[in-house]
């Protein structure tokens, strides 16, 4: 597959359910081989829109094409889907499980223990294989869950909140696996309303609020367009510096350290002098990349 | 399709693998012979007789009494009689009673009853019986018993009591004896179907034969709906429908699980009736044995096919509306309480039973045989009693097994726009507009 292969296209596609309008007039291209972040917060359209891709709902008007096509029961089985309401048969062999969503999605024969095997030990579960879902732990079943998508070999593969419920440590495995499919030359849809873990590893992004899209494109582009006008400070003193409206338009405080988003025509430097000059004892201070919460917030505050 | 049959595979090898089907599918059998053998281990256990001391005033009624409980009882059920059964159950009461003649000339009867009273303490009588002279008139008798309890002897003594009196009465009318036997002569009535006379169609077993077609599927409903139901929720409950969605299409996964469920049904119903034909057999050749002859009606071969049919069509019309409940509720709890009315339904339609077999060419019998509610339960009945033709039966098939595939299109609807309206139990115009709009 090409690398910049559209594998999703989506055009002027809306769906409304009664009086509320669920997504309007969205268009977008997912290319192959790359993570795609379908990001927003909570109700910006985001599952809807995916439903549509897998086609469990059909938009009222525009075009779904997968591999160029009209989406279509065939198609389906092309696309790995873990949705964000998920779960397992609870009384259920997690091999027996993965067997019949694998079978569900038209793979059968002698490859699907293959598939069932490899999983399983990618996941790190080889030895609940013949374990019920319900004496699983949370994490184990929503790694679980993730294998029931993938266990296809599916070309696509949508994820909506894949992360939620997982530890850390799992939380960095799966997303080794992800960015292994990604590797293979899957193309991976990947819905959040984390930015933090968007951030880490989307290729391209496309924002919704309220039903509209705000932004698409390549993350690399959208964070050099905003320019590094952020500043990390850990410092004793110099509040007097940071509430200043001239310099800073916007001040985070986390635990030891506070970001702040410089004011129009501000500059670093300035920002620098004034908190020496004012006594403040500066532990850090760093130029940094906007983070993509505060890309969306500008976004989504901006007048249109 | 063959998504269809993956759905229909999963849902079978779970329920029949489940722990609690094994157990169930051995135990009714079990429970059941448990129920046969047991009452019949207890009646065989040996009790010692009733000794029963006879005080006879009349001087005529000692020998009637013994000839009623002990001789040829004459007027018994008459196929009992022709068989030689009466005679098993005149040996049983020979083992049941032992009877003595008290001389009740000599001594006054306060004089023997405080004989036999002390008898009856020291326990070499269990009761005595006091026929005083005027006992033909007033019809009166007296028994003392020690074990009042044993209500069933009792009522034998006394059936035995009137069937002596009413001998010895029409013996002290001069009646002669074949007279007597005359008069008393049971009614035989034979229930025959008409058309069929000499066949030996026998209507009443051909009745029962129905009535317990009906009564398994009555039951087949009963304990299936709620699995249908329960199946078709646990993709709601356990939060797997919308992954299922992504790959197989709502009506297929809905037919799926109906025909799923419907073979794990058919699977214990096939291991039950085979455990119960067995024990049938077993209790044919007891009765045959005993010389009681048992009756399997003898029918058309059609008519077993019929049955089949009509079986399959009552289960599976109810089994599609528990679906389209279990499709718009989101726990089982809920859809329990909105199955209430279809055995609501289930019963009144079993009810239809009667009228049916009263009238079984009126309009209302073929009204109620092609609705497909009450069409299993009153096709069959026509059909034993008048078959009609062959169009009507046909179309009633139609009709039933075309709506069950419409109520399952509407189901798989109403699932899959609850489906995106997460945790809402769907109302009735609710659930309409869904189907609708979907």
């Amino acid at each position: 597959m090409a690398a910049n292969e559209t594998t999703v296209k989506l055009d002027r596609v809306t769906k409304s359910f009664g009086e509320f309008t669920a997504v309007s007039e969205l268009s977008l291209d997912v290319r192959a081989g790359r993570v795609f972040g379908l990001l927003g917060p909570n109700g910006a359209g985001k599952t809807t829109t995916i439903r549509m891709i897998v086609n469990i709902t059909a938009p009222d008007s525009g075009t779904i094409l997968l591999f160029g096509r009209k989406i279509n029961p065939g198609l389906q089985d092309r696309i790995g889907y873990l949705p964000e309401e998920r779960g397992l048969y609870k009384k259920m062999r997690v091999a027996d499980q993965l067997r019949f969503f694998a079978e569900i999605k038209n793979m059968r024969g002698k490859q699907v223990e293959t598939k069932i095997d490899d999983w399983l030990a990618r996941v790190k579960l080889s030895d609940w294989k013949t374990k019920r879902a319900s004496e699983l732990s949370k994490g184990m079943q929503q790694k679980i869950q993730f294998v029931t998508a993938v266990i296809h070999d599916p070309d696509v593969l949508i994820l909506d909140e894949p992360f939620s419920g997982l530890d850390p440590v799992n939380v960095e495995l799966m997303k080794e696996i992800v960015l292994d499919l990604k590797r293979a030359g899957k193309t991976i849809i990947f819905s959040t309303h984390q930015m933090e873990v968007a951030e880490k590893i989307c290729d391209d992004i496309c924002l919704l609020n309220r039903s509209r899209k705000v932004f698409e494109g390549s993350l690399r582009e959208i964070k050099k367009s905003f320019g590094r006008n952020s500043v990390a400070v850990r410092c004793e003193g110099g509040d007097g510096v940071l509430d200043d409206p001239a310099l800073v338009s916007k001040l985070v405080r986390h635990a030891d350290e506070a970001q702040a988003l410089l004011a129009p025509g501000a500059n670093a430097q300035t920002l620098l002098k004034r908190l020496i000059d004012s006594g403040a004892v500066i532990g850090k201070f760093e130029m940094v990349e906007p983070s993509l919460n505060d890309i969306f917030i500008t976004k989504v505050t901006e007048p249109a | 399709m063959k998504k269809f049959f993956t759905v229909v595979k999963r849902e079978y090898i779970q329920r029949v693998r489940a722990k609690m089907f094994i157990v169930s599918t051995v135990l009714l059998p079990l429970v059941m012979s448990l129920f046969i053998a047991v009452p019949a281990i207890i009646v065989s256990i040996k009790t010692p007789p009733m000794r029963v001391a006879v005080v006879d005033q009349t001087g005529r009624m000692y020998p009637q009494l013994r000839q009623a409980l002990f001789g040829d009882d004459s007027d018994q059920d008459p196929q009992n009689a022709n068989t030689g059964a009466a005679g098993a159950g005149a040996r049983r009461n020979l083992n049941r009673f032992v009877l003595e003649e008290v001389n009740a000339t000599n001594d006054p009867l306060d004089q023997i009853r405080s004989n036999l009273d002390e008898r009856l303490r020291d326990r070499s009588l269990e009761g005595y019986l006091i026929l005083e002279p005027d006992f033909f008139t007033t019809g009166k008798a007296e028994f003392i018993n020690r074990i009042p309890g044993d209500m069933f002897s009792v009522q034998m003594l006394q059936s035995a009591i009137n069937r002596a009196a009413r001998e010895q009465r029409l013996i002290d009318a001069k009646v002669d004896t074949k007279t007597r036997q005359d008069l008393l002569k049971p009614v035989q009535l034979q229930s025959i179907k008409t058309g069929t006379r000499g066949q030996a169609a026998d209507t009443s077993s051909t009745f029962a034969l129905v009535f317990g077609i009906g009564f398994v599927m009555y039951l087949a409903i009963l304990m299936y709906g709620q699995i249908i139901l329960g199946a078709v929720i646990e993709e709601k409950e356990t939060r797997i429908a919308e992954i299922l969605f992504s790959s197989v299409r709502p009506y297929a996964l809905m037919m799926g699980k109906l025909v799923g469920v419907s073979l794990v049904a058919l699977t214990q119903l096939t291991i039950w009736g085979l455990a119960f034909s067995l024990l049938a057999l077993y209790g044919v050749g007891v009765l045959a044995s005993q010389g009681l002859p048992a009756n399997i009606p003898t029918l058309p071969f059609l008519h077993y096919i019929y049955f089949a049919l009509f079986f399959l069509l009552g289960y599976f019309i109810y089994g599609t509306i528990y679906a389209l409940v279990g499709s718009m509720v989101t726990t089982a709890q809920e859809g329990g309480q909105l199955a209430m009315p279809i055995i609501l339904i289930l019963v009144v339609s079993f009810y239809l039973f009667w009228p049916v077999s009263r009238a079984p060419d009126s309009p209302f019998s073929f009204w109620v045989s092609m609705i497909p509610f009450s069409a299993p339960v009153a096709m069959l009945v026509r059909i034993v009693t008048q078959t009609p033709p062959f169009w009507q039966i046909a179309l009633s098939l139609l009709i039933g097994f075309g709506s069950v595939l419409v109520i399952m299109w509407i189901a798989a609807r109403i699932y899959r726009v609850g489906m995106l309206m997460y945790g809402k139990r769907a109302s009735i115009p609710e659930a309409v507009r869904w189907a609708r709009q979907a």
